[in-house]
This record gives structure tokens, C-alpha cells and sequence, in this order.
């Protein structure tokens, strides 16, 4: 498998990251390293312990990380969680549910990718 | 900074992976440092602000984000020499624009194209480097010009000097003076609009006051006695001539060193009475420029010797001048002269002329690059190096160093300090940090925080003893500190300075005898064994210094007890037990070592025979209508050793030899008197009574 089909897998745009990082083995790197970032983690905890700040942190790195990767789906979807917990508000359900989703798809995709290598 | 070094990058973000690309990206060409939050990025930035070429800042962290980065860079004036970058998703235009208040050079929106950061960043540096070469080539040019122009000065002034037959540092005075005055004067006024630049332009031109002098026949110029008056009126001519031949002055006509010099030779001899030469003008007519070079010029001439008189006393020249024997001048400038007469002294001292000048150059390469308010970068390097001295020496003693600052509220403490209480270097609102809280007392906390802002600029110590945990054990430590208050009218505080010493083991010591001492239930005072230990601890504690004991007993107590009975006898031990301890120190030690015998330790440095001789007269009383009297031995340190076994022994010796003089006296102890103890005395010999 491609780097570029796993892209296409996620839902997420190869051209626009490997345009802006200009290099497939750094993408790579990154892509791979996204399975070890702890920011996921930190949200699902943060939210059922009610530390919304520490949810927003999480969620804001997320959307950086995605926006980096060029990850559109989860991008859009941390976006839009982290700008509700950064107004303030605590009805996340659905949008995290939105999140869930989109990182599981993220990140089975890049499992798939990386059993191939 | 040499080629081969590369410039150092620090990246501050919350996120590893975000770091990472970034130091993938430039790791090739630069040194990178990384920070996971602000308050990381402020200890980083905090040791090796110097050596940082850039920050590549994020906005969004834990603990401090990046706005309180820029706060701190800005507060502690790194943000001038160190340009910050941010990258960041929050790209709202208030967000954006508030990076940029805060000093940030550049913005770089996520997600970011590599080509675009590296570009960027080396824009940024290249701007830098060329910002802070161009500093350092203007102030070695600016340096140098004025080091030649000073030069060219100093050897035309003794030519002229050298034919006015003056001491050959008059022009130097007399320039050095002009700049300490007008110096004082802008910090007294701001009528004269005298910028640092003017102040340097007046004392150069300062130089040319008595060029004037060239033209006057050497012998009326160099003439011993008195000049007649028609003399008088050649040599007068000199301020007017002066400035002829500068308005005569072919080529830079419109230099302002030359309009000034213009002011100075012609008005110098004006008064502010309006009855000076050439002009007769009066007060701010004259020029300020004029006015303070014609003071330093009395001044000087006044404390130097002449053909003619010997040279007066600062005090005697500020005297006349004042008194106005010497002329008439602006009472602003009367008030400087008054105000800076230790500086005036010291002024005229050949090193200070160097001095002088250097405090000038920087001030104005100051005033040309930055505007007011600015640090240079030789100020930075020198704090830096005030910091490097500081953390040197604070890693060399055992005790913990700290600094606070009250805005942004951070504190921060010495490498080992921090190891040893197991906490951060750095930390940032340390009154809602939990750990801080582990090693302190919140109450201690409060109460030291409460006497720093109690202290006053001109009190500013305090000292606290208290306890702190950690390294799971408890200690007691003694907190020195000492309140930082701005400068302003109405003083701010601005933080403090401290020290933490471990006091624990003194403490401890003090603590178990204060409880184990056992104390005579009657009087209150403690008893002989108690007395032993803490004497003890003291001339241990304090070799140095001079200790006294003196032993007293009650003169027929005996009698006192059979003639009044036991309660009578009882209240006169309290009363002798109470004028015992009104008669010293809190810190000496009063004992009941037994019946009607009481002992004094005491620490002196002053007339111990006045001390004991006041003692003594305290403790002979009329009570109730029966007269109380003592008899009382003392033994001192020096002559008989600091150890208490000898102390007592030689004290019991000397009231043996008061009771066998007559009772009712004090003696001291001397080697003589232990013949007393075999052979009869014969009559006292030291009875004061």
C-alpha cells in the first residue's frame, strides 16, 4: 500500500500535505508517529473527568497535529469539538462521538498502511 | 558569533509531533531546542537568553501559553534581542494581533509549509544578525570619532593652557564639571530641553571657553600682581574675541559643536544679575550652556592653585559661590552644584575624566539606536554576566537562593536550591502551585508574603524562621529576604531577593533545652543544670566574644527567714529574681542554682566593671522596710577560661572573698584571691558598699 492510498483510505488529502512538507519520507515519519501521540487519550480522559480545559488542549492539539498531516476528516470534526469546548460549552457528545469515529477510521488506516511496510 | 557555530532555534509547543517537524525541518542548518510548555520555555530562556537566535512560539500549551511567553520575553527585555515566530492554528485576527503587540516578528499560520518556515526563519535571522552588527559597527564608530575629536581637543587645550600658564587640567575640569552639572540639572528640570546629546556637545564645546586668551598680551595674561584697570579692561576682552574668532570661522558655520562654543566663549563671564561682560545680559538670557560652564569655570578656579592665591577647599569654593563672592548664578544650578558635592570632589580626579566620557558615549549610542528606555546589548551582556556570578557562587554554599517577582508572579531558585526541595527552577504563580505548597506551609507562605509587603524601601530585610518538608523529613529553616521596591514616588513592590539556610540542627538544640529546662517554680528562673548546658551552647556557639559570670548570694538570709518567716523570705527571692532579670538582657541567662544563690551569665562588649557595678546596686534594695543586700563574685571568660567549670570555680572564689570582706560588695576574681582560701584576709581591700 501507498502512503497516498492511505490517505485515500482515511478520507485525507496526500497532494496538499506532501505539497506543503515536500517529502515523503518525513510524511511518513509523521503519519506513523500519530499512532503514538497521547492527545487522543488525554481527551477521552479529560472529558469523563469533566476537565474541560485539559479537553480543549487535547482537542486543540489533535486539530494541529491533523492540520499538519493534512488529515481533513479528523480535522474538521477536532475543529469543530475544540472551538465548543473552547466557548465554553459542556454539551460534547455528539461532536466527540464525530471525533470517535473519525480518529478510529484515521488511525485503522494507517494501522493497515504500516502492517504492509 | 563565528561561522562555524550555528544559531540556536528554540521550539516551544505542547505537542511532540509538532516539535518534531519542526526540527526535522531545521535541524540541518540550525542548533534547535525544544520546550513542551511556556513556563519550560521561560527557565530555557531565562539561563541562555543570550545565545538564542529565535523562538518558534506556539499559542495554545498548558501551564503558560504562548502569550505569557511574550509577557515574560517582554518583561525581561529578551524580546529585543531575540525575535519570536509564532505558529500557531489560532488565527483570529485578535489573536494575531495581540502576538504582534507583544513583540512577535512573524506569524505563521498552521497548517504551515515547510518551504515558508524555513524561508521565514532565515529572513528573520538574517535581519537580526544585520540589525545587531550594524549596534555593535555604530558604536565602535561612534566610539572612535569621539575618542579622536577628544584627543584633538585635549592637545589643542594644553597649547592654550600652557600660554595662559594654568594648571593644564583646567579645560579638562572645567568639561568635566559642565557635564556633571547639566547631568543634575535634567534630572532636576526640564526647562532647558537638554537632551543626552546636547549635554556631551556643550561639555566639548566647553573646551573652547578661553580661546579668547590668544589674543591678549602673555603679559597682562601672565602677570603676578594685581592688573590695573586698564588691564583688567584688555583682558576682559577675551570672551568677545573668543567668539570673533569662531564667527570668523571659514568653513562650519552651521556645526552645532560651533554655535555652542559660539554661546559659551562669548557670554562665559555674564552674570545672572545682569551685570556681567561683554553683553550684560541677564538670567535665562544667557545661554544654559554659557551659564554652566561660567560656574564650573569659577569653581574650578577657586580650587586651583594660581600665580596668585592657593587653592581654596571644595567646602570654602562651594561656600563663596553660594554666598554669591564670586558672581551671580542661576539658583537651579547653585542647587546642583550644592547637590553633587561628593561627586564634585571626586570629579576632578584624572581617572574619573575617562569615566566620564564612557558614561556618555553609551548613553548617547543609547539615545541614537533605541530611544529612551531601551537596554543596550552591553547592559544585557552585563546583566548576564551579574547572573553567571550569582548562579556561580550560589552553587558553591548550601544554601537554597531565591528570586521573586511579582508580575508576572514567578519565582525562581538556585539549581541546587530546586534539587534539593525537589521543585521546579522555575515556577510561574507559585501562590496556586501545589507542590510548592508540599515543601512550604501555606500559612508561612502567607506570613512571609505579608512582611514583604509590610517592609519598606528603607527596611527592606526580613527574616522568618519556619519549617519545610522534603526529601520526606521536615527542617527547620531561617528565611532571609529582602523586598525589591521600584524606584517610583509611590515605591511598587516588585519581588524579592532571598536566601533559605537549614538552621535545623541549632534550632533543635535551642528547642530541646528550652524544654528540658528545668525551672524553679518560686522565682520562674531556671535551675543550675539547665544554666550549665545553655552557657555551654553560647561560648561554643560564639568563642569570640565576652562572657561574665557573676555569682550572688543574699546577705543573711538566714536572719530574714527567722526574723519575718518563710513568706517574707519567699517574696524577697521573687523581687531579687525579678530585678535580677530587669538588670540584663533578654539573652543572658539569670539562675536559682540554689537556696538563697543565684547566678548571671552575660555577654559584653562594652565597660563590664560599670555593667556589674550597676548590677549590683539593682539588686541591693529596701523591701518592705527591711534593707536586702548581696554579696557577689564575678568571673570573667578572658581571664579564666570559656568553660564553665573554671568560670564557676573562679566565681565562687571572689564571693567567698565579698563575703569575707564584709558582705555587701561585689569583687572580681583575680589569682591573689585564692591565698584567701588558706590565710585570713586582710581588710577589703575592693569594697565598693
Amino acid at each position: 500500500m501507498t502512503l497516498q492510498t492511505c490517505y485515500e483510505n482515511m478520507g485525507a488529502n496526500y497532494n496538499d500535505a506532501i505539497g506543503r512538507l515536500r517529502s515523503e519520507r518525513l510524511l511518513q515519519k509523521f503519519v506513523l508517529k500519530f499512532l503514538d501521540d497521547g492527545s487522543y487519550d488525554l481527551l477521552c480522559k479529560s472529558l469523563e473527568s469533566g476537565n474541560m480545559e485539559e479537553a480543549f488542549r487535547a482537542a486543540h492539539t489533535i486539530k494541529g497535529m491533523c492540520q499538519n498531516l493534512s488529515f481533513s476528516v479528523l480535522a474538521e470534526s477536532s475543529s469543530a469539538l475544540t472551538e465548543v469546548l473552547r466557548a465554553g460549552q459542556t454539551d460534547t457528545d455528539a461532536l466527540f462521538a464525530k471525533v470517535k469515529e473519525d480518529y478510529e477510521s484515521t488511525v485503522n488506516a494507517i494501522r493497515a498502511y504500516q502492517a504492509e511496510l | 558569533m563565528s561561522k562555524e557555530q550555528k544559531e540556536r532555534i528554540l521550539i516551544v509547543d505542547d505537542s511532540e509531533m509538532n516539535r518534531s517537524i519542526l526540527v526535522d525541518m531545521l535541524s540541518d542548518d540550525y542548533d534547535t531546542l525544544e520546550a513542551e510548555d511556556g513556563v519550560e520555555a521561560v527557565s530555557i530562556l531565562s539561563k541562555q537568553a543570550m545565545d538564542l537566535s529565535l523562538v518558534l512560539l506556539d499559542i495554545v500549551m498548558p501551564r503558560m501559553n504562548g502569550f505569557g511567553v511574550l509577557d515574560a520575553m517582554n518583561q525581561n527585555g529578551w524580546i529585543k534581542n531575540v525575535p519570536v515566530i509564532i505558529i500557531s492554528a489560532e488565527n483570529s485576527s485578535d489573536q494575531v494581533e495581540r502576538a504582534y503587540e507583544l513583540g512577535a516578528t512573524d506569524f505563521i499560520a498552521r497548517p504551515f509549509d515547510a518551504l515558508i518556515v524555513q524561508r521565514r526563519v532565515v529572513n528573520t535571522l538574517l535581519l537580526y544578525a544585520k540589525q545587531k552588527r550594524l549596534i555593535g559597527m555604530v558604536e565602535e564608530q561612534v566610539y572612535e570619532k569621539e575618542r579622536q575629536s577628544d584627543l584633538m581637543i585635549d592637545i589643542l587645550s594644553h597649547i592654550m593652557e600652557f600660554r595662559n600658564g594654568e594648571s593644564g587640567l583646567h579645560i579638562l575640569h572645567v568639561r568635566n564639571l559642565t557635564d556633571l552639572l547639566l547631568g543634575r540639572l535634567i534630572a532636576k528640570t526640564n526647562k532647558y530641553h537638554l537632551t543626552m546629546a546636547d549635554i556631551s556637545l556643550i561639555s566639548t564645546a566647553s573646551s573652547l571657553h578661553d580661546i579668547g586668551k590668544m589674543a591678549i598680551d602673555e603679559k597682562i595674561l601672565n602677570k603676578p600682581g594685581r592688573l590695573t584697570d586698564e588691564e583688567f579692561a584688555i583682558m576682559k576682552t577675551h570672551s568677545a574675541v573668543g567668539a570673533e574668532m569662531l564667527s570668523r570661522l571659514p568653513v562650519h558655520q552651521q556645526e552645532p559643536l560651533v554655535k555652542v562654543a559660539y554661546e559659551i566663549c562669548r557670554w562665559h563671564h555674564e552674570r545672572y544679575d545682569g551685570r556681567g561682560y561683554p553683553d550684560g545680559l541677564k538670567g535665562d538670557e544667557i545661554p544654559i550652556s554659557a551659564q554652566v560652564v561660567a560656574l564650573a569655570d569659577v569653581y574650578d578656579a577657586l580650587t586651583s592653585e594660581r600665580v596668585y592665591k592657593p587653592p581654596f577647599s571644595h567646602e570654602e569654593a562651594v561656600r563663596m559661590i553660594v554666598n554669591g563672592e564670586c558672581g551671580a548664578f542661576n539658583p537651579f544650578l547653585l542647587e546642583c552644584l550644592e547637590e553633587n558635592a561628593e561627586r564634585l570632589r571626586t570629579a576632578l580626579d584624572h581617572g574619573a575624566v575617562e569615566e566620564v566620557r564612557q558614561r556618555k558615549l553609551r548613553s548617547i549610542s543609547d539615545e541614537m539606536l533605541r530611544g529612551e528606555g531601551g537596554a543596550s546589548r552591553r547592559t544585557l551582556q552585563l546583566l548576564e554576566r551579574e547572573r553567571m556570578r550569582n548562579s556561580f557562587f550560589a552553587s558553591l554554599t548550601e544554601t537554597i537562593q531565591f528570586e521573586y517577582t511579582a508580575s508576572p508572579p514567578m519565582i525562581s531558585i538556585s539549581a541546587r536550591g530546586a534539587k534539593k526541595l525537589g521543585l521546579d527552577e522555575i515556577i510561574m504563580d507559585p501562590r496556586n502551585n501545589e507542590k510548592v505548597f508540599e515543601v512550604i506551609d501555606k500559612k508561612v507562605w502567607d506570613e512571609v508574603a505579608r512582611r514583604l509587603r509590610s517592609s519598606t524601601p528603607e527596611k527592606p530585610e526580613a527574616r522568618f524562621d519556619c519549617a519545610l518538608h522534603y526529601d520526606g523529613a521536615t527542617r527547620w529553616h531561617r528565611i532571609v529576604t529582602r523586598a525589591l521596591w521600584s524606584e517610583d514616588t509611590e515605591p511598587k513592590f516588585d519581588g524579592a531577593l532571598g536566601i533559605v539556610m537549614d538552621i535545623h540542627d541549632t534550632h533543635m538544640k535551642l528547642q530541646e533545652l528550652e524544654q528540658k529546662a528545668a525551672r524553679d517554680p518560686l522565682t520562674g528562673l531556671i535551675n543550675r543544670t539547665s544554666a550549665k548546658e545553655r552557657m555551654e551552647l553560647r561560648m561554643q556557639d560564639n568563642p569570640g566574644s565576652h562572657y561574665a559570670l557573676a555569682e550572688i548570694d543574699i546577705d543573711d538570709f538566714k536572719v530574714i527567714n527567722d526574723l519575718y518567716g518563710h513568706m517574707f523570705g519567699d517574696k524577697v527571692l521573687q523581687q531579687l529574681a525579678r530585678r535580677m532579670k530587669n538588670s540584663v538582657r533578654s539573652t543572658d541567662i539569670c539562675c536559682r542554682a540554689g537556696g538563697e544563690e543565684f547566678f548571671i551569665f552575660l555577654e559584653y562588649n562594652t565597660d563590664i566593671e560599670k555593667t556589674i557595678d550597676r548590677i549590683f546596686r539593682n539588686l541591693c534594695f529596701t523591701f518592705e522596710r527591711h534593707a536586702v543586700s548581696v554579696s557577689m563574685g564575678v568571673a570573667l571568660g578572658q581571664e579564666v577560661g570559656l568553660a564553665y567549670q573554671s568560670l564557676y570555680h573562679a566565681a565562687d572564689i571572689a564571693l567567698y572573698a565579698a563575703k569575707r570582706g564584709g558582705k555587701h560588695q561585689y569583687r572580681f576574681y583575680q589569682p591573689s584571691l585564692q591565698n584567701l582560701l588558706d590565710v585570713e584576709p586582710e581588710d577589703a581591700s575592693g569594697e565598693k558598699a
